[in-house]
């Protein structure tokens, strides 16, 4: 069984940098996530809905941007974090062949709740911002 | 055979900044501590420079730098063009200036925010200045953007032609790693390097590796030169200038002579090298050490082969020898290079050059180095220089 | 709108606020391993809290638990929404009175997600949504509208609740096109697909690329020694002679070396992309993308074929195939 370990809250510092992920959009991904989250809206899997709205194509729904803010966080954090809460701020859409690339940085420490505040953009490299906002985790103590 | 003047000029003395990420200051910041720094290292004061030298791509102008750095009348400036192409082209001018009377004094300085300013590998975009705008045009729209995917086209041939292979590649790299492990300035400063982790980086534009890269880099690095007779009385012992040159040939595009007949090849400095060592006397056999223009792994070794230190092809056996290394034929980049100290468009090299020759390099090799080559970057017009105690 | 017909249109909307949009309805599918795992592999999330049972039940929670990210997607209705459209509901009546009054535009903006309980396997999420607030009247970067406000309720088989969403999203009266040509803010919202970065046409090279526009490669030909050269230029090499016309390259070739790119990603250009220099038959190199093969099927010296081919909205390009039976040479 693979070892995965948690990060701790005391190992945790405000200005930490979390490590940042490259995600390629393509159509593939965007119908299969808009898919895995039962999103059946056709501006995520017909092009041509999409194109009626004004876009070049098939975009990401909204469901799958969060779902990528909570996995970029918990795969620094590691499973044991529990997610408190995820806000984000709605930017451009990721459309096929863009790339997007996610960074973030933990921004607030709440030492009674053992809670970190991590902040986290998502920036697409054609149209820039795509999601921005922050995640909140409960991690254990050491 | 071009003009002789062989030893007419003298080095006197060399400055760099420290090179970083993000330096957080002007690249005219950098442009004037590396020229104080320069002459500090000479012992000589502002007043005494009525030269500049840099290059076209530089923003720092010779009279702003003048201005900040406080020097007097200035007799004659020049830039040299062609990107690294113009790294010992500073020192081609300023020589001139200097054997010809048309100056004394001539600082060479090159400084850039190449991290946190404008950064090559970026590409080449649609705001390119118009003088070179049609000539990009013929290779942006295919995606031709930046120097590793014109290098990439040209290495892709060479192997093809040598059957050179990656592992040649690999040894330029990692000696310059290995060196620049030991110099406090280096990028790479006390890192380890292995054959693992150079396979392991991400394609820029096959067959060119992260690694095959040089790095982007802030810093200044500035050269002074002057007459042998004013060099005598100075503080560092004088490096002369014994031979420089500089050529474009037929058929020559900036990084992109694809229109050759055959392209994987680098005449121009073939060319220069045979008017250096013509003018210098001195041949191949006669060089101690070199700092060898290392934007990319791969131009490595056709230098090596411009400069007849071995035949076409050769160049992959002859550094898989360890020629680069510190008891080798040739020890090669021994700050770094490019590669691994920092990427100050060959200036830094002209640096280090001058160390190797008055023997203060912080990897010397154990020989005494008499004569010391240096070259600017390939695949555009170029040249090289060769330097050596001033007698 | 006038101020009355704003006063009467406001009157309306403001009844939407605090309608429910729908009641407390329970998911149709319990939380379940196989809908985790798609979420999971899309997503490209390898946390063994949800999928890994023999991890999970040594962990400090002791289950499998559910990603917080898919508290929505239980209780969203599926392929029915495309079969049949959207069931109407206080936010459809809300959207509709919105678009009858030229509030065409949708932007979601904001979305926050807060998570109490995390649940497990077989355990089955309620939702409820109301119409929280709707905003006064703003002028957006997008154009005038107005924000409003959805909060949706989760809640488990037993009525406790697990999290709640609030949606954010502006409707706003699009700048009419005529507008946005003006010029002004409304065309920096307008967004492009990126394409190549095109050659700037000068006098020596705009006759090639218009060629090029009109799916030819002409090649420049000296009239007075009938030396061919490539890139055009305005004097020959050779005998220095400014006359010059131009034939049209088969296409044919062979390629002299090529490189793919992967990095950096540039907008407008699909990577890796390959770029190659192939020496045409008529005797001048080109440089131009190869494309119809993998790099690895590619080799210097074998036969290519090209044809211009539209690559993106607004470019024609001359694109490389390696030839039928392109041997090695």
């Amino acid at each position: 069984m693979t070892d995965y370990r948690t990060l701790a809250f005391e190992e945790v510092e405000v200005g930490d940098k979390l490590p940042s992920l490259e995600i390629e959009i393509t159509t593939g991904l965007i119908v299969s996530t808009a898919l895995a989250t039962r999103d059946f809206e056709p501006v995520h899997h017909d092009k041509a809905v999409a194109q009626a709205t004004g876009l070049p194509d098939v975009f990401m729904n909204i469901l799958t941007s969060q779902s990528f803010m909570t996995r970029f966080v918990t795969d620094w954090s590691g499973p044991e974090a529990v997610v408190k809460s995820v806000d984000i701020r709605l930017g451009a859409p990721n459309v096929p062949g863009m790339v997007m690339t996610v960074t973030g940085r933990v921004q607030a420490k709440d030492d009674d709740a053992g809670e970190v505040e991590v902040a986290v953009a998502g920036e697409n490299n054609i149209w820039g911002m795509h999601m921005e906002g922050c995640v909140r985790l409960q991690l254990p103590g050491s | 055979m071009v003009a002789n003047i062989k030893d007419k000029a003298v080095i006197c003395g060399i400055g760099n900044t420290e090179f970083s990420k993000n330096s957080g200051v002007s690249e005219l910041n950098l442009a004037v501590r590396a020229c104080k720094a320069a002459l500090d290292d000479a012992g000589l004061s502002p007043a005494d420079v009525d030269g500049m030298v840099t290059f076209t791509m530089d923003t720092s102008d010779e009279i702003e730098v003048a201005r900040a750095l406080g020097v007097g009348e200035m007799t004659f400036y020049g830039r040299a063009h062609y990107g690294g192409g113009a790294a010992t082209a500073t020192l081609h001018q300023a020589a001139m200036a200097v054997a010809t009377g048309m100056a004394e004094t001539v600082l060479c300085y090159r400084a850039l925010n190449g991290r946190s300013g404008h950064r090559f590998s970026s590409g080449v975009s649609g705001t390119i200045t118009t003088a070179d705008a049609i000539h990009w045009g013929w290779y942006t729209p295919y995606g031709l953007l930046t120097p590793a995917s014109w290098v990439g086209m040209f290495t892709q041939r060479w192997m093809h032609l040598t059957g050179v292979t990656k592992d040649a590649l690999y040894e330029v790299a990692k000696a310059t790693r290995d060196y620049a492990a030991n110099n406090p300035a280096a990028f790479f400063h006390g890192q380890t390097f292995d054959r693992a982790e150079y396979d392991a980086q991400r394609m820029i534009s096959t067959p060119l590796q992260l690694f095959d890269c040089c790095q982007e880099s802030d810093g200044g690095s500035a050269v002074l030169v002057t007459t042998p007779e004013r060099a005598r009385d100075l503080r560092q012992s004088g490096v002369a200038i014994r031979g420089v040159a500089q050529c474009a040939a037929r058929d020559q595009e900036q990084m992109t002579s694809f229109y050759r007949q055959e392209f994987a090849g680098i005449p121009e400095m073939e060319r220069a090298a045979r008017d250096a060592y013509a003018m210098s006397g001195l041949g191949p056999e006669d060089i101690d050490a070199a700092v060898i223009y290392d934007a990319f792994s791969s131009i490595v070794l056709w230098q090596l082969e411009a400069w007849d230190f071995c035949g076409f092809g050769e160049s992959g056996d002859f550094v898989q020898d360890g020629a680069l290394r510190p008891g080798g034929r040739l020890p090669v980049n021994t700050h770094g290079g490019q590669l691994s100290e920092a990427y100050i468009h060959g200036v830094n090299g002209i640096v280090e050059a001058v160390r190797l020759v008055r023997g203060t390099s912080v990897n010397q090799p154990a020989k005494t180095v008499e004569h010391a080559l240096v070259t600017s970057g390939v695949g555009i017009p170029t040249g090289g220089a060769l330097l050596g105690k001033q007698d | 709108m006038n101020d009355e017909q704003q006063q009467a249109f406001e009157q309306c909307l403001y009844r939407f606020v605090g309608r429910q949009v729908c009641a407390r309805t329970a998911a149709k599918d319990a939380v379940n391993e196989a809908m985790i795992r798609h979420w999971a592999e899309t997503v490209g999330d390898a946390n063994p809290a949800y999928t890994d049972a023999q991890w999970a039940a040594r962990s400090a929670r002791g289950r499998i638990i559910a990603p917080p990210a898919m508290m929505y997607s239980w209780n969203q209705e599926g392929f029915p929404v495309v079969a049949q459209g959207r069931a109407p509901d206080a936010q459809t009546e809300l959207v509709d009175l919105f678009n009858e009054n030229g509030f065409t535009g949708v932007l979601g903006t904001n979305v926050k997600q807060e998570y109490y309980k995390e649940i497990g396997l077989g355990e089955r999420v309620h939702l409820e949504m109301v119409i929280d607030n709707i905003s006064e009247q703003k002028a957006t970067a997008r154009g005038i509208g107005y924000f409003f406000e959805t909060l949706a309720s989760f809640s488990d088989q037993h009525g406790d609740l697990i999290g709640t969403q609030r949606f954010r999203v502006l409707k706003f009266i699009p700048p009419e096109t005529a507008a946005a040509a003006d010029g002004g803010g409304a065309e920096q919202d307008t967004l492009q697909t990126p394409t190549r970065i095109a050659a700037p046409r000068g006098h020596d090279n705009s006759w090639w690329w218009e060629a090029c526009d009109q799916g030819q490669v002409l090649i420049q030909r000296c009239r007075n020694c009938q030396t061919l050269r490539h890139p055009p230029r305005p004097m020959c090499g050779e005998c220095q002679s400014l006359d010059w016309d131009s034939i049209e390259s088969c296409l044919e070739g062979e390629l002299l070396s090529f490189t793919e790119l992967h990095h950096p990603r540039i907008p407008g250009y699909p990577l890796p992309l390959i770029c190659g220099v192939i020496r045409l038959r008529e005797g001048v190199n080109l440089v131009a993308n190869i494309v119809g093969a993998e790099e690895q099927a590619l080799a210097i010296g074998m036969r290519v074929q090209g044809k211009v081919e539209q690559v993106d909205e607004k470019t024609m390009l001359p694109q490389f195939y390696p030839a039928e039976n392109g041997v090695e040479k």
